[in-house]
Formats: C-alpha cells, sequence, structure tokens
C-alpha cells in the first residue's frame, strides 16, 4: 500500500472494521507514513474527545424521544380503552355489580404489565436465593493439587506490573497468603473442605493444576489486569500484534500442559509448561510496558 | 443655495469616510500580512530543515524519544550532538546532569522534539510525530524510541533502541546493545560488547558480534518470529523462541555455553567441521535430533529432582554406543516412558557445551 489512506479507511481501521489482511496492510503503511500517522493520530485523538465528552450520555440509560413518545401514546390508549370498557359496563351493569366488573375488567396491555412484573419478581427471587447460597459459603484453605481453573471472571485492583517473573518456588507460599481473587480470567476456584456437589457449579471446569502452574496463573492474571485497567485503548497496531502473539503463546501452553499433564512423571514435560507460562508473563510485560511506557525510562 | 451647500458637504463628508474606510482596509491587510509572516518565521514551512548542535562529553548519554517517525543515530568523531529533522517544529537539548557545572560539556542529554502541531497544541514529552537524524560521538550511549518508525543506529559505544512497530538495525555498536520491538524485526552486525534483543512478532537476524568483556552475554528471544545468528562469538548465548526456527551457524566459542529453547519450530546449527562441543538436549519423543557430526553418546545425565517420587528410568536408557558415522538420527529407546528424551553426547573434546531444549522441532547440527 503506497498511497495515503482516506479518512474512512482509518476510521474503519480506528472500529475494528478491516478484514485481517487490510488491518496488516494499514499497519504496516502506517509504520512507514508519517503522514498517515499524523492523521490517525489526530483521528484517535477526536475519537477520544467525543467518546470522553458523551461518556456520561452513553452511560445513562436516557430513553430516546422516539421511545418517549410511544410510551405516552401506548399510556393514551390504554386510558382511552379503560375509560370505553368502563363506559360500556356502566351502561351494562349498575350498583355492586358494576363496580366488580369493572375492577375485574383489565386490558390486554395491562395483562401483559402484571404477567412482565410476576415473571420479574420470580426471576428476581430465584437469583437471590442463588446469590444468598454462594455468598454464604466461606472459602477455605486452597489445596494447589484440588484447586479447579476456570474461566469465571474476578475484578482485579492491582494496577502494578508484575516485573518478576514467577519462579517455581513461589508456589511454596503459604496458601493462605495467595490472593485467589486475583484472577480474572484464570480464575483459581476454591476448594472447600466440605466439597459442594458438582450440579451446584457446572461453569467450573474441572481441571486440576500442576504444581507450580498456579504462580504463573495468578502472575498472568496480575498482568492480565493491569493491561485492561489502562484506560488508554490499545492501538490497533499493537492489538493486532499482541492477539497474534498471545495465540502462539497460548496454543504453546496449551500443547506443553497436556503433555505435562498425562506424562506426570516427567519433570522435563512440565519444563517446558513453564517456559510456555513464562513467555507468556514476558509478553505481557512487554505489552503493559508498551501501554504504560512512552518516556524516557530515566 | 442653502440646499446646494448642504450637498457639498455631504458629498466631503462621504469621501472622508470613503477615505478612512480604504485606509482602514489596507491597515488590515498589512497588519494580516505582518500576523502571517510572524506565524510563518516561528513555524517552518514543511521541508525546512531544523538543526541543532550541542557541545557534550566523548561519552555523554543521549535519550530521544518520537511517537512516530524515523530515527537515525549517527557516530562520529566530534565532541558534539547534532540533530537535525524536516519535520520537526523545534529540537531543545535538556541538559541532565546530576552535577550541571558549566564548564563541563554534559554528560547526559535529553533531546526535545516538538512537531509542527506543537505550537497551537503543544504535546507531551516523546509525543512528536517527526523523523529524526542525529550525529553522537562515538563513545556515547543513545537511548532512542519510537513508536511507529524504524531505528537505525550506526558507530556508537551503547545503543537502548525501542519501538513498538518498526524495524531496528544496528550496527558497529561497541559496547553494549539492547533493542526491543512488538512487531517489528531487529538486524544486529558487526558490533560487540552485551546484547539483548527481544521482539514478538519480528525476526531477529544477527552477524558477526563478539565480545568487548569476558562476560558480555548474548540473549535473544522472540515469541513468533524466527532467530539467525551467524558468527556471534560471545562466551553465552541464549536464544528462545516460541514458535519460531532458531538457526546459528558460525564457530564456537571455546568453553563458550549455547543455550536454544523453543516450543515448535526447528532448531539448526551450522558448525565447522571440528567443532569441538557438548551436547545436552531434551526434544520431545515426537521429534528427532539430526547431526552431520560423529557424536558419542554418553549416559543420560541425572534427571532434576521431582516433587513426586518418580519412576526409574528403563535400563536400555543407560548408555548408547558411540561413535556413530554422520549423518545419524538419534533412535528412540525402545520403551519410552518420558515424553521427554534426554540426549547427552559429545563431538571432540567437548570445548563448548550447547543446551537444546526443543518442544516440537527437530534439532539438525550440520557442517558448513
Amino acid at each position: 500500500m503506497t498511497r495515503c489512506l482516506d479518512e474512512g479507511k482509518l476510521q474503519c481501521y480506528f472500529d475494528g472494521e478491516l478484514s485481517i489482511e487490510m488491518m496488516e496492510s494499514v499497519t504496516s503503511h502506517l509504520a512507514s507514513c508519517v503522514t498517515c500517522a499524523a492523521a490517525a493520530r489526530e483521528l484517535e485523538e477526536e475519537s477520544a474527545f467525543v467518546m470522553s465528552a458523551l461518556a456520561a450520555e452513553f452511560e445513562a440509560n436516557v430513553p430516546t424521544e422516539r421511545l418517549r413518545e410511544r410510551i405516552n401514546e401506548a399510556v393514551a390508549g390504554d386510558r382511552l380503552a379503560t375509560a370505553q370498557l368502563t363506559q360500556k359496563a356502566t351502561q351494562k351493569a349498575s350498583g355492586l355489580a358494576g363496580f366488580f366488573s369493572g375492577l375485574l375488567n383489565v386490558g390486554t396491555q395491562r395483562t401483559l404489565g402484571y404477567a412482565s412484573l410476576a415473571v420479574v419478581l420470580a426471576f428476581a427471587a430465584i437469583v437471590g436465593v442463588v446469590k444468598m447460597r454462594t455468598t454464604t459459603t466461606p472459602p477455605q484453605v486452597v489445596d494447589e493439587k484440588t484447586a479447579q481453573v476456570g474461566n469465571i471472571q474476578q475484578p482485579n485492583n492491582s494496577n502494578a506490573v508484575a516485573q518478576a517473573s514467577p519462579d517455581r518456588a513461589s508456589a511454596e507460599i503459604p496458601e493462605d497468603k495467595l490472593p485467589a481473587r486475583n484472577a480474572p480470567k484464570y480464575f483459581v476456584a476454591v476448594s472447600y473442605k466440605k466439597p459442594a456437589p458438582a450440579s451446584t457449579s457446572p461453569q467450573v471446569a474441572q481441571v486440576k493444576l500442576i504444581p507450580g502452574e498456579r504462580s504463573y496463573l495468578q502472575a498472568i492474571a496480575r498482568l492480565d489486569s493491569t493491561i485492561k485497567s489502562n484506560k488508554k485503548s490499545m492501538r490497533p497496531a499493537l492489538q493486532v500484534e499482541f492477539e497474534r502473539n498471545l495465540a502462539v503463546v497460548d496454543r504453546a501452553i496449551a500443547a506443553t500442559r497436556s503433555a505435562a499433564k498425562s506424562n506426570p512423571n516427567d519433570p522435563d514435560a512440565a519444563d517446558f509448561m513453564f517456559a510456555a507460562y513464562q513467555s507468556k508473563v514476558d509478553l505481557l510485560n512487554t505489552i503493559a510496558d508498551a501501554r504504560v511506557g512512552g518516556g524516557r525510562g530515566h | 443655495m442653502s440646499a446646494e451647500v448642504a450637498d457639498t458637504e455631504r458629498a466631503g463628508s462621504k469621501l472622508r469616510k470613503k477615505w478612512f474606510a480604504v485606509w482602514a482596509v489596507i491597515g488590515l491587510l498589512v497588519s494580516l500580512a505582518g500576523a502571517t509572516a510572524a506565524n510563518e518565521l516561528s513555524n517552518p514551512q514543511p521541508g525546512e530543515k531544523i538543526d541543532r548542535s550541542m557541545t557534550v562529553d566523548p561519552q555523554a548519554i543521549v535519550t530521544l524519544c518520537v511517537a512516530s517517525g524515523t530515527l537515525k543515530v549517527r557516530g562520529w568523531d566530534k565532541d558534539e550532538i547534532h540533530v537535525r529533522s524536516l519535520d520537526a517544529a523545534q529540537i531543545e537539548f535538556k541538559r541532565i546532569d546530576k552535577t550541571r557545572d558549566p564548564a563541563k560539556p554534559a554528560g547526559r542529554v535529553d533531546v526535545m522534539v516538538l512537531d509542527r502541531s506543537g505550537a497551537a497544541n503543544p504535546r507531551l514529552d516523546c509525543q512528536a510525530l517527526a523523523s529524526v537524524e542525529m550525529d553522537v560521538p562515538a563513545g556515547a550511549t543513545v537511548q532512542v524510541q519510537t513508536r511507529d518508525g524504524d531505528i537505525t543506529i550506526a558507530g556508537v559505544a551503547g545503543a537502548y533502541a525501542g519501538s513498538q512497530n518498526g524495524d531496528i538495525m544496528i550496527e558497529r555498536a561497541t559496547k553494549l546493545v539492547e533493542a526491543g520491538s512488538v512487531g517489528g524485526s531487529i538486524y544486529l552486525k558487526d558490533s560487540s560488547g552485551r546484547v539483548n534483543l527481544s521482539s514478538a512478532g519480528g525476526v531477529v537476524e544477527v552477524i558477526n558480534v563478539r565480545p568487548s568483556d569476558d562476560e558480555d552475554t548474548f540473549e535473544v528471544g522472540t515469541v513468533s518470529g524466527d532467530i539467525q545468528l551467524s558468527r556471534v562469538s560471545n562466551p553465552k548465548v541464549t536464544a528462545k523462541t516460541v514458535n519460531g526456527t532458531v538457526t546459528m551457524t558460525g564457530p564456537l566459542a571455546k568453553a563458550g555455553y549455547y543455550s536454544f529453547t523453543n516450543m515448535a519450530g526447528d532448531v539448526v546449527l551450522g558448525m565447522p567441521h571440528d567443532a569441538s562441543f557438548r551436547l545436552n538436549a531434551k526434544v520431545s519423543e515426537k521429534h528427532d535430533i539430526v547431526s552431520d557430526f560423529a557424536l558419542k553418546y554418553l549416559s543420560e545425565p541425572p534427571p532434576p529432582p521431582a516433587a513426586k517420587p518418580r519412576t526409574p528410568a528403563p535400563a536400555a536408557k543407560g548408555k548408547v554406543s558411540g561413535p556413530v558415522v554422520a549423518p545419524i538420527m538419534v533412535e528412540r529407546p525402545a520403551v519410552a516412558t518420558q515424553y521427554v528424551r534426554r540426549v547427552s553426547a559429545i563431538c571432540g573434546t567437548g570445548d563448548a557445551t550447547i543446551s537444546i531444549a526443543s518442544f516440537g522441532g527437530t534439532v539438525r547440527l550440520k557442517k558448513i
């Protein structure tokens, strides 16, 4: 790609609407063309400005004018229908019989409204019961050998970039000091002294951790959280490269982990797995530095 | 009569107003022209070169940082830094010595670059969009950084270079090189000293690197890029990749230590026919070690301590017969209870040590 990029293509680039081939082509062009890089930067800044200015609007669930009109129309129609029905009822019956018929005479929309309300209340009650059951069960000491890996997301407030690579010795840290909740993507579920039936947590994958693996998962989770907590959106070029290499590392981890798991008596197989994990830690560190960086480093 | 006088007075008044309007317009035009000229003086036109120089210590540390643009740094035989750019609106030197003795030349300097949008909307440090060329003393150490652009450094003592997506080319560095890129490739040649190169997605190519000190190590790592090393004579060489091919050609340093690790991809070592080394390799059961060299196999090294009690190794994995006529393919043991095979062999007197851990590729030892 030698010609400069038009604004439409740049906007598509930032919106992630281009094909992978076109994305890579635009990325390489931006890397070599100062003019387009400047234009891209301006567009990026404008988008960021607009997004920040409209953030409050996006967050608030304000009904649109059309929706409001439709609601008003529906309310007016409902009132009219009710009034007509009441008038008819008054004409047909009188006294106490008329009063009861007016009370029980509900329109179609009102019926739907009652039904919806009942469904919502029932759903809220179910969710509340499930939530209470979950929160009342106290977490117990984590046993690495029986810990389970899942993909439940957990909040993480850690902003520190994990510079030190997790060594295998760190797996010897007392388990009660390990931040079991600091694992947004690679949630390490705690195992209880009285394990609950499997049916109560069907979404947690039943995967046993290999000794020493957990410290890597925690380091990765911290770095992942750091990268995601950075408010600045990752530049598309960096994101494309990051995701491509992350996929490579994840494949390597999956392959080596499978080998280590199926050969538990082979420490070399586990070493390969740890090397793959270390590569992921290194990659995440690089990306975290690239996002935080921009300074001179002194 | 009175009507004529009134008309004459009205005509004179109109004339004065017209003259006043004409002069006002002329004045406005002149002032606008002056303001534009002044603005042009402060903001150089595109294509106009900004050029700045400063006397510095021969071993000064110089940093240069932009958001986007190509950076070229060259070492020269003057105790002076000379920076120029066609895109920049302003270039300034910021002396950051701890002891700012005006009698002495600067030992640490930040080169601050403002691009043309800087006047109306000043960007922060390292945010300029400009390509910059810089000459520094040959004994200087430079630290250069750009987000989207290539970096070229030649003839300096130390080079730290970082680019997110651009390529990095370094040659004739004499003391140390550290370079990192996320998506770009790294090329290093004809240099000496400690070396550390890393790229996530780009290739790393190195030609003719030697140590300047006995302790100078050479480290290189990629995620998906290939690693190609040619004539690297540092005493300790480490190359790691996840999904790339590692190729190293050239003589081995006597008593040198070479470590290669990859998860997928081959490890190819091209060495002189008289190479003398000891090989410690770990390869997965599914992959081979192919050697042009006659290797004498040694007994398998003791396994590392494991937390769990290990099952005893089969007797067949004891001593392997040798020497073997090249090329050879290391045979798998008859009973393979381990996923990863360990091979320990010696070629010649075993001066250098080669340690290879390859999970998903073939190891090739070639004669060159």
